[in-house]
C-alpha cells in the first residue's frame, strides 16, 4: 500500500514537473559563483570554477584551492551570472505539485516540484529518491532561508543526481558544520558554509556573497547532456569476502596437504 | 558474563543499529557485516590462550565504562554515530577490564584492533578526504594512460579519452579499496606473521596497503577509461573486482619480502 501511494505520488509530482530545468553551460561550469565577493578560510578546495560578477572579490585562495579557474568580474562570469538568473527564475516559476514547510530532516522525497512560502530548514537526514530515474528532478522553491544543522545530510537514492536537484532560495542559505549537502543552491542574495561542510553540487549566488569555511565542493557533471559516467568499485563487503575466502582455501589446502604426508 | 553482554547490547542498541543500517546502505562499509565473525573466530582461535589466563577484575574498567557514557550521552545529543559506536568499544573494553584485568584485555587487544574496521565513517575527516582522493584518483590514472600512450585529457575529476568521458566521483574515490585492503593487511598480518617482535613488519603491511590500494584504485578507473567495455555493469564490477585480487597478491608478496628482510635481520 505504502509502495501504491509512493508510486501515485511520484506520478502525480512527475506530471506536474513538465519543463525540465537546465542552469546553462557557462554556469554548469561553476563550483561557487557569487554576485558580490567570494570570501574564503582554511583549506578549502572546490572542484570547478569558482566566479564572482557583477563584484570582484574573491579571497581566500590560497589557502583554499580551486581546481578550476577563477573568474572575477570577467565576460565569462557575468554570462554564467545571466544563465544563473534564468535558471532562478525557471526554478522559481516552476509548477508546484507540492506543499512542504519547516524541518525536512528525516523525510523522503520523490521527483517533483515542493514549494515553501517561507523558509526551510534540514535537521538529521533528507533522502531525495529518484526511483532509478537518472534524469528525473526535484526542484524545492522556498521564500526565504535555507538552513541546514551540524552534520546533517541529503542523501541521493535510486539514481538520483545532484546536478538535477535544485533549492532556489528567496533570501541566503547556509549550511551547518560538517553537513553534506547536494544539489544546486540558487540563492537570491548569499550563501554560507560552515566549517567543513562539503557540498555535491553548486553554491550559486545572485546578488550577494558566498563564504566558505574550510568546505569541500565538488561540481557534478552538467544538468544539461549526459553524464560522465561513474566508475564505482565494487562493494567492501565482496572484496573482502574474497579475501577470507581466498585465506579460507589457502589454510584449508595447507590442512589436506599436511594429511596426505600424515 | 551473560548479564554484561545483555546490559551491553541492551544500552547501546541505537548504536548497533545505526552501524548495521550503514553496512547496509553504504557500499564503502558493508565489509562491516564480515569483521563480528572475525573478531569471533579469532576469540575462538585463541581460546586456549586465554581460557588459560586468570581473570584479575580491575576497577579501572569502571573508569573506561565512564567515559564511554560521556561519549555516548554526547553521541546522543548530536555529536554522532561515529562517537556512540566508538563509545560500545570503549564500554566493551571497560567491560573486559572490570571482569578479567588487564591480561584479558591485553589478550583481547587484536580483537579490538579488527573492531575499528565496523565502525562508522566519521564524517568529518571522511568529507574532507574525499576530494582529495577522487583528485588523487583522477591524476594517477591520467598519468598511468599518458605513460601508457594514450591520450587523456583530465578536467578535475573527469577524464575524456578520446570522447569517452569517465567521472571519478565519490564512490570511486578508493575508500573501498582501502579499507578493505586495510582490514585484510591487519588479519594477514595477525594470521601469518605472529611471532613476538614483528609488530614492525605487521605495521609495515599496514601502510604498505595504502599505497597499493590508491595505485590500484587509479588503475581500475585508468582502465574504466581506456576500455569503454569496462566502464559499467558486470565487466566494471569484475575488472574492479580482479584489480582487487591482484592487490592482495601484491600484499602477500610484500609481506614475504618483510619476512625474510626480517629473519636475514635477526640472523
Amino acid at each position: 500500500m505504502n509502495k501504491l501511494t509512493a508510486v501515485l505520488f511520484w506520478l502525480t509530482c512527475s506530471l506536474s514537473l513538465k519543463a525540465q530545468i537546465t542552469l546553462g553551460s557557462t554556469v554548469d561550469t561553476f563550483g561557487v559563483l557569487a554576485g558580490s565577493t567570494v570570501t574564503s578560510s582554511g583549506p578549502t578546495a572546490v572542484l570547478g570554477n569558482l566566479g564572482v560578477s557583477p563584484g570582484s572579490a574573491v579571497t581566500g585562495f590560497p589557502p583554499g584551492q580551486v581546481i578550476g579557474t577563477i573568474h572575477a568580474a570577467d565576460a565569462f562570469a557575468g554570462t554564467a551570472q545571466t544563465q544563473l538568473t534564468t535558471a532562478y527564475n525557471a526554478a522559481a516559476g516552476a509548477p508546484s505539485s507540492a506543499t512542504v514547510s519547516g524541518d525536512l530532516g528525516g523525510l523522503t522525497f520523490f521527483p517533483g516540484v515542493y514549494t515553501s512560502s517561507t523558509s526551510l530548514a534540514i535537521t538529521g537526514t533528507v533522502t531525495l529518491n529518484a526511483l532509478g530515474n537518472p534524469n528525473a528532478q526535484f526542484i524545492f522553491q522556498m521564500g526565504s532561508t535555507l538552513t541546514t544543522a551540524v552534520g546533517s545530510t541529503v542523501v541521493l537514492t535510486n539514481g538520483a543526481q545532484a546536478s538535477n536537484v535544485f533549492w532556489q532560495v528567496g533570501s541566503s542559505a547556509t549550511l551547518g558544520t560538517s553537513s553534506f549537502f547536494s544539489g544546486n543552491i540558487l540563492a537570491l542574495v548569499s550563501i554560507s558554509l560552515g566549517t567543513g561542510a562539503a557540498l555535491q553540487g553548486r553554491a550559486l549566488a545572485r546578488n550577494g556573497a558566498v563564504t566558505l569555511l574550510s568546505n569541500t565542493i565538488n561540481t557534478p557533471a552538467g544538468s544539461g547532456g549526459p553524464p560522465p559516467l561513474a566508475t564505482p568499485a565494487p562493494s567492501s563487503l565482496i572484496l573482502v569476502t574474497t579475501a577470507l575466502l581466498g585465506i579460507a582455501i589457502y589454510q584449508g589446502r595447507k590442512r589436506i596437504f599436511q594429511s596426505f604426508r600424515t | 558474563m551473560v548479564l554484561t553482554v545483555a546490559a551491553l547490547l541492551a544500552c547501546y542498541a541505537p548504536a548497533l543499529r545505526g552501524m548495521f543500517e550503514q553496512w547496509r546502505t553504504d557500499e564503502d562499509m558493508s565489509h562491516g557485516f564480515l569483521v563480528p565473525f572475525v573478531i569471533l573466530w579469532v576469540i575462538w582461535r585463541e581460546r586456549e590462550r586465554w581460557r588459560a589466563l586468570p581473570a584479575q577484575p580491575n576497577w579501572w574498567g569502571g573508569a573506561l565504562l565512564a567515559l564511554a557514557a560521556i561519549l555516548h550521552f554526547a553521541g546522543a545529543l548530536g555529536v554522532g554515530l561515529f562517537a556512540e559506536s566508538l563509545a560500545f568499544l570503549i564500554s566493551v573494553a571497560g567491560a573486559v577490564l572490570c571482569l578479567g584485568g588487564f591480561s584479558w584485555l591485553r589478550a583481547l587487544a587484536f580483537p579490538f584492533i579488527l573492531a575499528l574496521f565496523m565502525l562508522p565513517k566519521l564524517a568529518l575527516v571522511y568529507n574532507q578526504a574525499t576530494l582529495p582522493l577522487q583528485l588523487l584518483a583522477s591524476r594517477v590514472a591520467a598519468g598511468m594512460l599518458t605513460v601508457a600512450g594514450i591520450g587523456v585529457i583530465r578536467e578535475g575529476n573527469i577524464l575524456d579519452v578520446g570522447g569517452h568521458r569517465v567521472a571519478v566521483v565519490e564512490a570511486c574515490n578508493g575508500i573501498r579499496y582501502l579499507l578493505s585492503l586495510g582490514f585484510m593487511g591487519v588479519v594477514f598480518g595477525y594470521l601469518f606473521d605472529s611471532r613476538s617482535g614483528m609488530w614492525a613488519v605487521r605495521l609495515t603491511l599496514l601502510a604498505a596497503a595504502i599505497p597499493i590500494a590508491i595505485v590500484a584504485n587509479a588503475a581500475r578507473v585508468a582502465a574504466a577509461g581506456w576500455m569503454p567495455a569496462l566502464d559499467s555493469g558486470f565487466p566494471h564490477e569484475l575488472s574492479g573486482w580482479l584489480i582487487f585480487v591482484l592487490c592482495l597478491a601484491v600484499l602477500l608478496i610484500t609481506r614475504q619480502l618483510l619476512n625474510r628482510m626480517y629473519v636475514l635481520n635477526r640472523s
